[in-house]
């Protein structure tokens, strides 16, 4: 029998309890839909923090930090501990061919802006020249902080394309100009803009914004030294620093040779503190695996509801079974065999999970993209999720439908037609 | 078929001449329920008769008389426990699921008293069903649908549901529905018994025009002995053995059929 007529059957069947139909197809739905909603979901994450990723340097970001070694003698650090700017220039000297920048950090500060009997909200950053190369940023007017500005402590700044707008009315009318920004601390300091950059969010950051209303495009970047010198520190010392390799150079080879240079020259004989690396790569992998666990914990969440929708599905189809006995009873005398009763089962439980598969792919790539755009990455679903469903649903058809139909298909005809 | 035949001969006993005669053949036939539990109950009882082909045959006795259990036995929808039954010549006693459903499909058309149609399927294809069955393709379905309408004098109502027909044009689709597959045996099981004496003589007239036209073998399962009586002849069966046979071919002494067949 031609399976045309089976799926013809199947559907007017349907047709004639769609409510039930609907109900039954639920499971299934939610099921596939949350299948492809994570599928896609996880596609945008992963995208999203790859962007963050290569943005930064990717694989050439590389941190050093000081850390309390496993068997410290005390539980705290220093100030002597701290990493001081000779170190950083002895390392990128001697490592000169493998480093492409240093990015040094001397902190930030919260702080108010005055111009034109306004207040503006910012953030100020002490770095240095290298530190462009991880800010995800460009300069596109001017430039940005050079080792010279670091050098002699001049009071100069880099301010954002949309506070250059905001204040002087164009990027290039910004440049010259002198701000002056009260922190919260007290401290205040007058700064002179030496160049704009481009202001950008990526993947998660903008979302963020987007969703707390805040505009966080107020960051100031200033030379670390200025920065510690306007906030009483004389000292420029570092709790971290991260650099960029040179790309071709073994990140990991690379840290295992700094750190163990730094700790043997400068830490040998601290009996606590040590340096301490970590690569980009090794924080992603960490990252992809937390996102990993995150998705494979939805996905048993999902592949239960797709349990349960299956088992619903088996469940209604047996009624479909008990309901049609006497037409069983009626297909058998008019000369169905046992195979061609359980072929028809078979087709309308396929048929319901069909449905149900493709509306739940359409509800999840919906779902999907609604938390992309909050995210601010779209990702389609991959076509590999959807040819996974799609064969899912079908085989949770057959699987399900397979014992009803059995059911039906062996069913004694004289019975089956003496049902009342 | 030919296979089955095969089979019978290599592996029992050959077939007996009226096998090949007649076109049922039933020889020896018992029909036992609940077998091996205590309450074992035998309900047919070594009944043995012969149809020739296209006779119109009733087939009378009470309700527990075991008519039933016998023609399910002859529509190849049960097999008997011991005996043999031979349909066209071949043994089917023993056949299994795929050979008695192509026997239900193409040589024994069902008419219900209850008239059976599938529900929410329009009348024409519910005449299609046994033809979907043969493997028959949609288009040759349709055609042959459309003729057996014209022949049950339906064609007007194709299109309707079931439960937009009246009793008397259910059985008709029903009837039709029964030759699709043109069958030599048409086996009606109380076809008049839903249907009001008016309605109910429009089905025994078609079931006479079948006969005679098509030349049908058609057996009448009965409680009417009125309706019996238009019949070439009556088997009449109580508690499971054949108490009177008639090959009443003269349908107008009714007085004689009255004696042999009434129980």
């Amino acid at each position: 029998m031609a399976l045309w007529e089976n799926i013809l059957m199947a559907l007017s069947g349907l047709k004639a309890n769609k409510m039930r139909a609907f109900l039954t197809m639920l499971g299934i739905i939610i099921g596939i839909g949350s299948v492809i909603a994570i599928s896609t979901l996880g596609s945008i994450m992963e995208k999203s923090v790859t962007d963050i990723f290569n943005s930064q340097g990717g694989s050439n970001l590389v941190g050093f930090s000081i850390t309390l070694k496993e068997d410290a003698a005390r539980d705290y650090i220093y100030d002597d501990d701290f990493i001081t700017a000779d170190m950083i220039r002895d390392i990128s000297e001697k490592f000169a061919e493998d480093i492409d920048a240093v990015s040094l950090s001397a902190g930030s500060a919260d702080g108010k802006m005055n111009i034109r009997r306004k207040e503006y909200d910012v953030a100020v950053y002490g770095v240095n020249h290298g530190y462009i190369k991880q800010s995800m940023t460009g300069v596109i007017a001017g430039r940005y902080i050079s080792e010279k500005d670091c050098e002699q402590i001049r009071n100069v700044c880099v301010i954002s394309d949309k506070q250059a707008q905001k204040l002087f009315g164009s990027e290039r009318n910004a440049i010259g100009k002198t701000i002056s920004v009260n922190l919260t601390f007290g401290y205040s300091m007058d700064l002179t803009v030496v160049g704009i950059y481009e202001y950008q969010l990526t993947g998660i950051m903008s979302s963020m914004v987007n969703m707390m209303g805040e505009d966080w495009n107020n960051e100031i970047y200033m030379p670390y030294t200025t920065f510690n010198r306007t906030m009483g520190t004389n000292e420029d010392t570092f709790y971290y620093f991260n650099l960029n390799t040179n790309s071709g150079v073994d990140a990991k080879a690379f840290c295992e040779k700094v750190s163990n240079y730094l700790n043997n020259t400068y830490y040998r004989d601290n009996d606590s503190v040590e340096i301490y690396y970590q690569t980009a790569e090794s924080q992603m992998e960490m990252i992809n695996e937390v996102l990993g666990i995150l998705q494979l914990a939805i996905s048993v969440i999902a592949g239960i509801s797709l349990l349960v929708g299956g088992i619903g599905v088996m469940n209604i189809m047996l009624v479909s079974v008990t309901e049609r006995t006497r037409e069983i009873g009626v297909r058998k005398a008019m000369g169905a065999p046992n195979s061609a009763i359980r072929m028809q089962f078979i087709i309308e439980s396929v048929i319901i999970c069909l449905i149900g598969g493709a509306v739940g792919i359409l509800f999840g790539i919906a779902l999907g993209n609604i938390a992309g755009v909050i995210v601010g990455t779209m990702a389609p679903p991959t076509i590999g999720s959807i040819v996974l469903a799609v064969g899912f649903s079908m085989a949770i058809g057959i699987f399900f439908g397979y014992y009803p139909a059995n059911r039906a298909a062996k069913l004694d005809p004289i019975e089956a037609l003496r049902y009342e | 078929m030919t296979n089955n035949n095969a089979y019978n001969i290599y592996k029992y006993a050959p077939p007996p001449k009226e096998a090949a005669e007649y076109i049922i053949c039933v020889k020896d036939i018992v029909k036992s329920f609940y077998i091996g539990t205590p309450n074992e109950l035998e309900i047919l009882h070594k009944m043995s008769f012969n149809v020739p082909k296209g006779e119109f045959v009733s087939v009378v006795g009470q309700s527990g008389s075991g008519k039933s259990t016998l023609m399910n036995i002859i529509g190849a929808l049960d097999r008997p426990t011991s005996g043999k039954y031979y349909l066209n010549g071949v043994d089917v006693s023993n056949a299994g699921d795929r050979m008695l459903s192509s026997i239900r499909n193409r040589q024994i058309g069902f008419v219900f008293q209850n008239f059976n149609l599938i529900a929410r399927t329009s009348a024409l294809k519910n005449i299609e069903l046994p033809l979907l069955y043969a493997g028959i393709s949609a288009k040759e379905r349709r055609e042959r649908a459309n003729e057996l309408l014209e022949i049950v004098e339906m064609s007007d109502r194709a299109s309707h549901m079931p439960n937009e027909l009246s009793g008397g044009q259910k059985q008709r689709i029903a009837i039709a529905r029964a030759m699709a597959n043109d069958p030599d045996i048409i086996l009606a099981d109380e076809p008049t018994g839903a249907l009001d004496s008016k309605t109910g003589r429009l089905v025994m007239d078609l079931f006479h025009k079948l006969h005679k036209e098509k030349g049908k073998t058609i057996i009448l399962i009965t409680h009417n002995q009125e309706l019996a009586r238009e019949t070439d002849r009556i088997i009449t069966i109580s508690d499971g053995n054949i108490i009177g046979d008639t090959g009443n071919r003269s349908a107008s002494a009714p007085a004689d059929i009255q004696k042999e067949g009434d129980v």
